[in-house]
């Protein structure tokens, strides 16, 4: 099993160097205790408990998984006490409202902490990380009352929280949900139906899960717009507000799946539980929205997990592994032979991966600087600006970093050869925990309908100019600059590309919406190439920059460079495949009558 | 999860149809008396009945159970014993065997279309069969008179089972290094010592009697591959009547546990002293292997097609089942809560690619299995040399394109599922474990590409890439006139151009760069098979077109419809690979190993 080691240098190469947090932060209100020591002493101590307490327990959760009984769910050996160690660390309320137990901090910064956790334990992470959602929307739309219950021991970490949004029919298409709310005569709601796929659903970890739950109102309207949330705590609060009296809800049966087996994937069963409606009735989805970007960008770092975690573990391989001399002559004379790292392919694999988690690192770290401005922007313009942006980026940042993550594990499994399909190594555990990434919290075709449709076409390509113009001033700040032409010439031309296709397309969904569904995926990738090739093209700005002006750190700077490089020879041509299929037309797609694929 | 249900319809058609197999058999004498069209349907009739109602309803439960391992002994999932004997009955073990050992000798033409059923419907199980082939090949191309009268018989009938013994704990690509000892004894017998690992099969409760085809090193052999030699080592030994003897001084040391393939037994084997016998010569111990080579990876790449098939089946059916929001130009289904999966542009790309590359794919296989009967039983020496040098161009592009390939669909198969596709019960998540090791095994597929490009491209200096492209130049040239091809051949000519110029481009680049090859290998292998594909719709075209003026069924003009997807959604993929090959070595060589 590979272990984790914390990618401090490239955190701080992303944080500091590449996305100057400094200023960043000095920019925010609120933020005063974000200084770059402080940020820096929380990343060091994060790294630690990731490295020492988490990634060993990866590899004991997936091969344990969880254990259902009557009386609850069972989780790993060690999770328990992980959990504990974490909660005392007061690490769940690192970005929370200090007015409710929090320590206030950005949330750009949590992200860093997200990072680590989820490359060292994804499964474990997911426990805490669902806490997140409940945390959300009980800041954003929950009364005081129930802040004052909920929100403060979900932050303090007593209590973990859960979304309860799927039901065995229905996943993507929430307008057919069943789960009903009939209100009670003390304010309160009897709420009744089942909910699948519930992750964090029931343990044994937290004295309490508070489960945000989607159900209908007698009478609501049909579809997404007579959906309401409502809080249904495990237990009820007493009058202290300790977990008191267990109320009507409990967990069926726990799922069989492919990975993520430290998580508990669960059937939960409401019979008439208790519970508070939160924010307005029927306006249940649109509250959800309000923090869904933050969700997305938190399962967008599993790709940036799963392609790190392959990386560190192919490559310790790939250095030590020997077989077959170099084509240019031994490298290894005294050796049998040489390690699999001169061979170009081995390379090709590691390197892909090498680029992707770099490149993820800068886009996720990038999107969360977003949110902070969204949260603590000064001015309302700002904030708007910045919400737009978030907006824009996190469809592509899900589904194309979970993308191209999986993509990544699997190349991380593949320089192990056959040791990759073999338990013990961690590879495949990899492979199987990252393939939910694509799936989960709107599946990559969704997101991208989100992209292309919601984000792009109906802000009349807004949504787009708004990065691209960013893009162009980087471009026109670097024109001069012989050394960054190999970059900044095809970014350029990328960048005015990525403009017409948006305005074709466009012109193409006015004759025929079906268009829309047929480019998405396409576009959304083609979107995400573009987004890393302005990223790297930066890191190599930066890189060259510190080489001019001289540093002790010459072989880090190059390799920034070097990948860049690589990035745009070898991986960034993938574009040039979907802007030819995204123009293919939906007829392709529509020309076969249903009746017609199967025989 | 759908029942897997062998695809008789579009197996006849490729084989009958686009190839016209009853053809190519009448022509061959040797193969025009064993083999006619009622014989070969019959053969398919019955495989898809075995493989549909035997094969395929263990599957699940094989990868629930894995096989258990106590004190040398490997016990089966449930059910997997009884279906092996009735692989047995049928002589399916035998089916492209030698006659002249009780073989049934039919044509790779045939014989794939059994090996995708049996993959599609059980890869655990199906690789017991499948290496047990394999091993018969190597024994009849090389073994003496006598090994092959007392082993093949049985191995063929499956009464006996055959594996593989070649991967060692550090070794596996790099068999040169390897370090199993084989002593010569006085009764011309040798005596066999050390480890190997990954042994497929290497034990179990299927069959009577298990026989080991074992790599090793002679006293003093030659350092490297050319050290290496060939042996029978048989779980139990046999006696001059045939009979069973003693148990040989082997022994299965443990099982690894697994991503996928969990009903199938990955043997660690300890040898012991154990006895065995030489095939062929000393020291030619590799290159008996490669007769089987051809053969064995062909079998892998049809397993990530069968793997495929079993995917699309499945998504397909749930994709017409399963309601989820309406369609974007008003419901379809109005009378229900949501409209179906399938009315989903972006549902309908997924279930598509997958069918144009399964579709796609079995027509590859048995354009592969064409070329591997004609090396084998024309009679015409130029044919023959045309042929063996297509096969050794083809192979490793089966292998790894079809398996790469098969990957990709099991994974969009699991993705049309939603979370369902996460959830073992549902069967989608085990055919991607399952798939997943194909890529891996019997060479990687990084080792494929290297073989193609390095060893057949450049190695014959673009002379074994021309046959590929005048055969289908030929066939361009030849359909000029066919109206229903005229909207693909331009596209076509224009990708086999694309392969030829980048052909051309890594062997100049070779000339100075040793690393141009192992650079470009992995997409080039890509950019071969994406065109290969291209020239397969354009076969099943040619194939369907005149059945689909008055197609009613839908069958065939179908086929035209997802010739025309393959080419507009997929094919362009051969304009990125291109551009990143053109790009060279440089990129992937100038980082230092700290610099990673």
């Amino acid at each position: 099993m590979p272990e984790y080691k914390a990618p401090l240098r490239d955190i701080k190469f992303v944080m500091n160097e590449l996305l100057n947090s400094e200023q960043h932060y000095a920019s925010l209100q609120n933020a005063e205790d974000a200084t770059p020591d402080m940020v820096d002493a929380i990343v060091q101590e994060g790294a630690k408990f990731c490295e020492q307490v988490l990634s060993p327990l990866n590899q004991v959760g997936d091969r344990e998984g969880c254990t259902w009984s009557e009386d609850g769910v069972k989780t790993p050996t060690g999770f328990k006490e992980a959990y504990q160690q974490y909660v005392e660390g007061g690490w769940p309320s690192m970005t929370s409202d200090t007015e409710y137990g929090g320590q206030g901090l950005p949330s750009s910064v949590g992200i860093v902490m997200s990072e680590m956790v989820g490359t060292a334990n994804w499964s474990w992470g997911m426990y805490p990380g669902l806490s997140h959602g409940a945390m959300n929307t009980l800041e954003a739309h929950g009364t005081e009352e129930q802040k004052q219950t909920y929100l403060t021991k979900l932050i303090s970490g007593e209590w973990t929280g859960t979304m309860c949004l799927t039901e065995p029919h229905c996943g993507s298409d929430l307008g057919t949900l069943r789960t009903r709310a009939e209100p009670n005569s003390d304010g309160t709601y009897s709420i009744t139906g089942t909910k699948i796929f519930i992750s964090a659903g029931e343990h044994d970890m937290a004295e309490n899960i508070v489960h945000i739950v989607l159900a209908r109102l007698p009478g609501a309207p049909e579809g997404t717009k007579g959906i309401s949330l409502f809080i249904v705590p495990k237990r009820l609060p007493d009058e202290d507000g300790s977990a008191g009296e267990r109320n009507a809800v409990s967990c069926g049966s726990l799922e069989h799946k492919m990975g993520i087996h430290g998580n508990a994937t669960c059937v939960m069963n409401f019979d008439g539980a208790r519970g508070w409606l939160i924010g307005p009735e029927n306006r249940g989805l649109n509250c959800m929205f309000t923090f869904m970007n933050t969700a997305r960008i938190g399962t967008a770092i599993q790709g940036l997990g799963a392609a790190e975690l392959g990386f560190q573990g192919s490559l310790a391989y790939a250095k030590e592994r020997l077989a077959m001399r170099s084509l240019s002559g031994p490298k290894n004379p005294d050796g049998p032979a040489d390690p699999i790292i001169v061979h170009p392919d081995v390379r090709r694999m590691l390197l892909t991966q090498k680029a992707v988690a770099e490149g993820a690192r800068a886009m996720i770290y990038l999107a969360a600087q977003q949110s902070d401005i969204v949260v603590r922007g000064k001015t309302e313009e700002e904030r708007q600006a910045a919400d737009a942006m978030l907006g824009f980026l996190t469809p592509i940042a899900k589904a194309f970093l979970t993308e191209i993550g999986y993509e990544s594990a699997n190349l991380g499994m593949q320089v192990f050869g056959g040791h990759g399909f073999i338990s013990e190594w961690g590879m495949e555990q990899n492979v199987r925990d990252a393939r939910i990434g694509t799936i989960y919290e709107g599946t990559t075709g969704i997101q991208a309908l989100d992209l292309l449709g919601r984000k792009v076409l109906m802000s009349q390509g807004e949504a787009l100019k708004q990065f691209t113009k960013v893009v162009h001033v980087f471009c026109k700040e670097n024109a001069d600059n012989e050394q960054l032409r190999e970059f900044i010439e095809p970014l350029q031309t990328l960048n005015r590309e990525w403009g017409e296709i948006t305005m074709k397309l466009g012109m193409t969904a006015m004759q025929n919406r079906e268009e829309v569904g047929a480019a998405a995926v396409d576009y959304l990738m083609y979107s995400g190439y573009a987004v890393f090739a302005y990223l790297w093209a930066r890191s190599a700005k930066v890189a060259l920059d510190a080489m001019v002006e001289g540093t002790s750190e010459e072989a880090f700077y190059d390799a920034k460079i070097q990948t860049a490089r690589f990035y745009f020879k070898r991986m960034l041509p993938r574009t040039r495949t979907h802007v030819e299929t995204m123009f293919a037309g939906a007829d392709t797609l529509l020309g076969l009558p249903e009746e017609h694929f199967a025989f | 999860m759908a029942d897997y249900k062998a695809p008789l319809q579009e197996i006849r058609f490729v084989m009958n149809e686009v190839f016209d197999a009853p053809a190519l058999w009448a022509s061959m004498p040797r193969l025009a008396e064993r083999v006619d069209p009622d014989t070969a349907d019959a053969i398919i009739e019955e495989a898809g009945k075995v493989t549909t109602n035997v094969l395929a309803p263990l599957n699940r439960e094989g990868d629930e159970q894995g096989c258990k391992w106590d004190n040398g002994n490997v016990t089966t999932p449930d059910g997997f014993r009884e279906a092996y004997q009735t692989i047995v009955e049928g002589g399916w073990n035998g089916l492209g065997g030698n006659p002249e050992f009780d073989g049934m000798g039919m044509p790779k033409t045939l014989v794939v279309q059994f090996e995708e059923m049996m993959q599609a419907a059980n890869m655990a199980l199906g690789l017991a069969p499948m290496l047990t082939a394999g091993a018969c090949l190597a024994l009849d191309a090389h073994g003496s008179q006598e090994l092959k009268q007392k082993y093949l018989p049985n191995l063929y009938s499956g009464v006996w089972s055959g594996s593989m013994d070649l991967t060692e704990p550090h070794c596996g690509t790099d068999l040169g290094i390897m370090r199993t000892k084989a002593v010569p004894q006085e009764d011309g017998s040798y005596s066999l010592s050390g480890t190997k690992i990954f042994i497929t099969w290497g034990e179990h409760d299927m069959a009577e009697n298990i026989i080991h085809f074992v790599l090793a090193k002679l006293p003093d052999a030659p350092k490297g591959p050319k050290g290496i030699s060939l042996f029978l080592v048989p779980k139990f030994l046999v006696n001059d009547d045939g009979s069973l003897g003693e148990r040989n001084a082997f022994s299965c040391g443990s099982i690894e546990k697994k991503m996928g393939i969990k009903g199938s037994a990955t043997c660690v084997m300890n040898f012991d002293g154990a006895r065995g016998w030489l095939v062929g010569e000393e020291n030619k111990g590799l290159a008996a292997m490669f007769t089987m080579m051809n053969y064995e990876r062909l079998g892998v790449g049809i397993q990530g097609l069968g793997a495929a098939e079993a995917s699309l089946q499945s998504a397909r059916e749930y994709a017409f089942e399963r309601l989820q929001s309406r369609a974007p130009t008003g419901p379809q289904n109005p009378d229900k809560a949501a409209d179906p999966l399938i009315v989903h542009p972006d549902v309908r790309r997924m279930i598509l690619t997958m069918k144009a590359y399964v579709e796609g794919g079995r027509a590859f296989s048995t354009y592969c299995g064409q070329w591997l009967d004609i090396a084998k039983f024309t009679d015409d020496d130029s044919h023959r040399k045309q042929a063996e040098g297509m096969v050794a161009l083809l192979t490793p592009v089966a292998k790894a394109f079809l398996t790469d390939r098969g990957l990709d669909v099991c994974v969009i198969g699991q993705q049309v599922f939603g979370g369902h596709g996460y959830i073992r019960e549902w069967g989608q998540e085990q055919l991607v474990r399952d798939a997943r090791i194909c890529q891996i095994y019997e060479g990687a597929n990084g080792i494929q590409a290297l073989d193609l490009m390095g060893r057949k491209v450049v190695g014959s200096q673009g002379a074994l890439f021309e046959l590929f492209a005048e055969d289908m130049s030929a066939f361009i040239e030849k359909e000029q006139g066919n109206p229903a091809l005229k909207p693909f051949l331009e596209p076509l000519a224009a990708s086999l151009e694309r392969l030829s110029d980048v052909t051309e481009h890594v062997l100049e680049q070779a000339q100075t760069d040793p690393n141009a090859p192992g650079a470009a290998s992995v997409d080039y292998t890509d950019l071969f098979g994406l065109t290969a594909l291209a020239y397969m719709w354009a076969k099943i075209v040619v194939a369907a077109a005149p059945k689909a003026e008055n197609d009613t069924s839908g069958f065939y003009t179908g086929k035209l419809k997802t010739a025309r997807f393959y080419y507009d959604r997929l094919l362009p993929k051969t304009v990125s690979l291109a551009e990143g090959i053109r790009s060279g070595s440089e990129s992937l060589m100038r980082h230092a190993a700290n610099e990673f």
